[in-house]
């Protein structure tokens, strides 16, 4: 008989952890280590014999500073990123919220189809996606917009919207394209949670007589006062951290380089981008990016109460 | 077949002690009930027996051989849980042929047992079928076949006729006791069903909030109850307490009110020696004679006035909720009588039927002279 | 339930105008959805919205198939090859996300170690963690491992971009399929134990059974996550997908452009299958399937 049970209990542990274990130290962990390192390295053009065992400090992360600071194309990333996050955030929450609360109002199996339509955006993939606002926002009369502008009368001939109209063109562009992705987060999360509200509460509400505005704004909005913390800092995190859909954008010239490219995306043009490539450079604004998504989202898990959602196993086995 | 002996099992949750110092010992083939109120601890009894738990502190022996770190499957016990946890992907024959299949036993064997055991739960004709298209009932013995076809040492079984309707249960309880006996099995029996416990159980041990308050056989239990926790739970309704003084002269005798009650001798004994003012008083509701007037009452006997406050005809007899003083007692009376609310009774206990209890302790005082 | 609701005085006319608001409001998606589809089937991109551009035709698709960009082109495009590729990347990618997450969802789920609860949080910081500060430097490793055979490194990178895209849906995972392994009863658990299964045969033969819709539910986001990626397939691998396919045909002559909306409308098909056929199970478990 094998008495000895936890160390058997270890093994079965380990079994079970190990690819999970594997998969994020070889796409996490040592990455991450990696650009940290690339990040005080001259590495570019991915010549990674010549330049990889050069160290040159904090050489990057002052090019990247001095840019910022003199560079009006890279002082612009810095400001399409913030009023790109800001608005798309507050589009992103209010929207969901909205969206979520009508929904909640409306039949159940009309509810379905329009939340499912909504998730589609997040799910199509990503150059169908992309397609889609290309020839919305098409810069010849087959766009959707420049031919009900010109039907309505309010321009004469069409416009490149995102490379004419500067910066709010390609702004609200990257702002509409994302933002139609990102509100269905808030959407399901809140819609999710109205949903648990005991029923109860509601029901003793409307026979006091509320109406839907007062309930809303009376019993359902408070009660998702978690939820809502939760995403919005979730959003913005993801909204800082995301690039996919602008980079077709922009590569597409749907919207201006200059006026379309935020902080991530700027990290990966100047790594894969078209001509010289500098992944010193895009390492160090890299490492930027995840202290910046590091703190934020470690102060989100914590204050929002992730740890009190895991409960403990059951059994000593 | 094995005996089954806890000693000083503790299990605690973090600051809850779900089983608390706990001392038992459940003999070869006996069938031992365990019964208890809702969170008293019981499952967790059995769970530590079965090895899913391990105690905080103490130990526990098959036969004698310390058990206490061996892990869940080299105990080979047999347990029936409390919701049946049969696998529900699984049809009622892979059910039970699952812990065979575990110990690589031959497929013709595997078969064989199955069917025996199948067989003698009489659930042959369902073994192509799901839980999830079986009744209470006959998943209930689905998850007793899955725990006998491993031939356990012991047998747990956790409230297993708790989702049944009465008369279902009462059928299946008897065949589960001829089941017992014949296998030889040592087995635990769970529930909060005393009745159950009565008509089943070799003994039983009664538990509350970890502790175990009396263990003995089943008329013991019953007539003489260790303190009056085990009075007040076992029974239906349970035992009445009444609050009473103690008056010491040549005799001693009870002051209930203005009524005195004489004690057997017995009784008589250990009050002089525990010197105790004040007892509680613990009679059954059937070991009453209720009169409707003071003529009846026999000369030499006492009685207890009290005021009828409700009155329920059950069929064979009449139980009446009575008032005296402030304390509410139930009582059992024959229906041959008419009784009203507000009618005054004289209640005649049978002095060697009731009981007494310390109130400090609630221990019952035989209980307290013996130890 | 359905009675708890009649009690409510719910007003007809208040539903009515949020279900023409959240209409209006979804008009661009309607419209942008409906008019890619039905540009694949005409002569004429009908995105301006004139009807009278509509000229129904299945050129497009024809051309599509036979590899060509346009009637007089004489480039040749796989597109078959494409979706098959594509279609690798996301089984790929749904398998080995599945495999990962169902094994340590278990574990997360089921077994108690130390700092069990840290590493959860840790796990959801991975799902938030920026990507594009990841794919430097796992491409810098896909550059130093690449093997010298060209036939070699064309498989290697179908593994790679599997893998690597694999990795980033695989936080969220743990956590969604944690969450039905939580739902089993303990008890259905301890019973195979007690029975004498070991943790890996209860896991494979009693749990794994028990959270199939959970499976399902990761498969599917995991499928279409590698199947609507661009990013790492452009960057990693050396076959084209349809994404890729897209993304370097879109400049050509407007002509054309009809012939690339079938190629969008068929690259969109199964993400619009799985939607309609699983619309329940991807409504109750798209909070964490995704980034927000
Ligand atoms: N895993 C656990 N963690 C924390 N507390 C627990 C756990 N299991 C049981 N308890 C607590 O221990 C006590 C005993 O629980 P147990 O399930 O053994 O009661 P029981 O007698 O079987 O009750 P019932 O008749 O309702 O089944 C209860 O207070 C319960 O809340
Ligand atoms: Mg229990």
């Amino acid at each position: 008989m094998k008495r000895n049970v936890f160390s058997t209990n270890k093994v079965q542990l380990l079994i079970f952890l190990l690819p999970a274990f594997l998969i994020v130290l070889l796409f996490y962990i040592i990455p991450i280590i990696i650009t940290v390192y690339v990040s005080f390295t001259p590495m570019r053009n991915w010549n990674i014999d010549k330049y990889f065992n050069v160290i040159v400090g904090l050489q990057n992360y002052n090019r990247l500073f001095s840019l910022i600071t003199r560079d009006p194309v890279a002082r612009q990333v810095v400001v399409n990123t913030i009023v790109f996050v800001a608005i798309t955030l507050v589009i992103n929450v209010l929207g969901g919220l909205g969206l979520a609360l009508a929904n909640f109002f409306i039949d159940e199996r009309v509810s379905t189809g329009f939340r499912t339509l909504w998730l589609l955006p997040r799910m199509t993939p990503i150059a169908v996606y992309g397609l889609l606002w290309y020839y919305f926002f098409h810069g010849s009369n087959i766009g959707m917009l420049n031919s009900i502008a010109m039907s309505l009368g309010l321009i004469k001939k069409p416009i490149a919207w995102g490379q004419e109209v500067i910066p709010w063109g390609p702004w609200s562009i990257i702002i509409i394209v994302n933002g139609f992705v990102g509100v269905s987060f808030g959407m399901v999360i809140f819609y999710s949670a109205l949903k648990s509200i005991p029923r109860e509460l509601i029901i003793a509400a409307r026979v006091d007589g509320a109406s839907n505005w007062k309930l809303t704004t009376n019993i359902l909005i408070p009660l998702l006062r978690w939820h809502l913390l939760f995403v919005t800092t979730w959003q913005l995190l993801s909204l800082l951290t995301t690039y996919a859909h602008t980079f077709l954008l922009v590569e597409w010239g749907v919207v201006s380089r200059t006026y379309g490219q935020t902080w991530a995306l700027y990290v990966f043009n100047t790594a894969f981008g078209r001509g010289e490539q500098d992944q010193g450079l895009a390492a160090a604004a890299a490492v930027i990016l995840v202290i910046f998504g590091a703190i934020l989202g470690w102060i989100t898990v914590r204050a929002l109460g992730f740890n009190k959602m895991i409960t403990k196993p059951k059994g000593d086995i | 077949m094995v005996s089954v002996r806890l000693e000083k099992v503790t299990k605690k949750f973090g600051k809850v002690v779900a089983v608390n110092n706990v001392d038992l010992e459940i003999e070869e083939g006996e069938f031992m009930a365990l019964l208890g109120p809702s969170g008293s601890g019981k499952s967790t009894l059995l769970y530590l027996i079965a090895g899913i738990y391990k105690p905080t502190s103490g130990k526990i022996f098959f036969d004698d051989h310390d058990v206490t770190n061996l892990p869940p499957r080299e105990r080979n016990v047999g347990l029936v849980f409390q919701n049946y946890a049969l696998y529900p992907h699984m049809k009622v024959y892979d059910n039970i042929a699952f812990p065979l299949k575990i110990k690589k036993v031959p497929k013709e064997e595997i078969r064989r047992k199955v069917f025996e055991v199948a067989k003698l739960l009489r659930i042959e004709h369902l073994l192509d079928r799901y839980p999830g298209q079986l009744s209470g009932g006959q998943q209930q013995r689905v998850a007793i076949a899955r725990a006998l076809v491993k031939e356990p040492q012991v047998l747990l079984l956790d409230e297993p006729l708790s989702n049944l309707d009465a008369l279902l249960r009462v059928s299946v309880r008897s065949e589960l006791k001829r089941l017992q006996k014949n296998l030889g099995i040592t087995a635990i029996y769970v529930t909060h069903d005393q009745a159950e416990a009565m008509a089943l159980a070799d003994r039983i041990a009664i538990i509350n909030e970890g502790v175990i308050q009396q263990v003995d056989l089943p008329e013991v239990v019953y007539n003489r109850p260790k303190n009056m926790f085990v009075g007040g739970f076992i029974g239906n309704p349970p035992m009445n307490f009444v609050e009473a003084g103690v008056e010491y002269n040549e005799t001693v005798k009870l002051i209930v009110g203005e009524d005195s009650v004489w004690l057997p001798q017995e009784y008589i004994e250990i009050l002089r020696k525990l010197k105790l003012q004040k007892v509680v008083l613990g009679f059954r509701p059937e070991d009453v004679l209720v009169l409707k007037d003071e003529s009846q009452v026999e000369p030499g006997s006492s009685v207890i006035r009290g005021e009828i406050f409700t009155v329920e005809p059950m069929g064979r007899e009449v139980l009446l909720t009575i008032m005296i003083g402030e304390t509410m007692v139930k009582v059992y009376a024959p229906p041959t009588q008419y009784y009203s609310m507000g009618d005054k009774v004289f209640l005649q206990i049978n002095p060697a039927k009731l009981r007494l209890f310390d109130p400090d302790t609630t221990i019952a005082l035989e209980y307290l002279v013996k130890t | 339930m359905m009675q708890l609701w009649d009690v409510e005085v719910k007003s007809r006319k208040i539903e009515i105008v949020l279900i023409l608001a959240v209409l209006l409001a979804s008009l661009p998606l309607i419209l942008n959805y409906g008019l890619l589809i039905l540009s694949s089937f005409s002569t004429e991109m009908v995105t301006n919205l004139d009807p009278t551009s509509f000229r129904p035709t299945i050129d497009n698709w024809i051309l599509l198939f036979e590899g060509r960009l346009s009637v007089t082109g004489g480039v040749r495009e796989d597109v078959v090859r494409y979706t098959i590729n594509t279609a690798i990347v996301a089984l790929g990618v749904a398998g080995v996300v599945v495999l990962v997450s169902v094994m340590a969802g278990y574990a997360m789920s089921r077994m108690n170690f130390k700092g069990r609860s840290l590493i959860m949080q840790l796990i959801l910081l991975l799902h938030a963690f920026p990507g594009v500060a990841l794919i430097i430097a796992v491409y810098l490793i896909f550059r130093a491992t690449l093997p010298s055979d060209i036939e070699l490194a064309r498989i290697y990178s179908f593994a790679y971009v599997i893998v690597a895209r694999a990795a980033l849906e695989i936080p969220m995972s743990i956590w969604l399929i944690k969450g039905f392994f939580d739902r089993v009863p303990w008890e259905v658990e301890w019973a195979a134990i007690i029975d004498g299964a070991s943790r890996l045969r209860v896991w494979r033969e009693v749990m794994l059974p028990m959270v199939k819709p959970g499976i399902a539910a990761i498969a599917i986001f995991a499928f279409l996550a590698g199947w609507e990626d661009l990013i790492y397939v452009r960057t990693f691998l050396f076959d084209r997908t349809l994404a890729t396919y897209i993304e370097s045909n879109i400049n050509v002559e407007f002509a054309y452009m009809p012939l690339l909306a079938a190629a969008g409308t068929l690259y969109l098909l199964p993400t619009i299958l799985f939607f309609i056929l699983t619309q329940r199970l991807l409504l109750e478990t798209s909070t964490g399937g995704i980034k927000g």
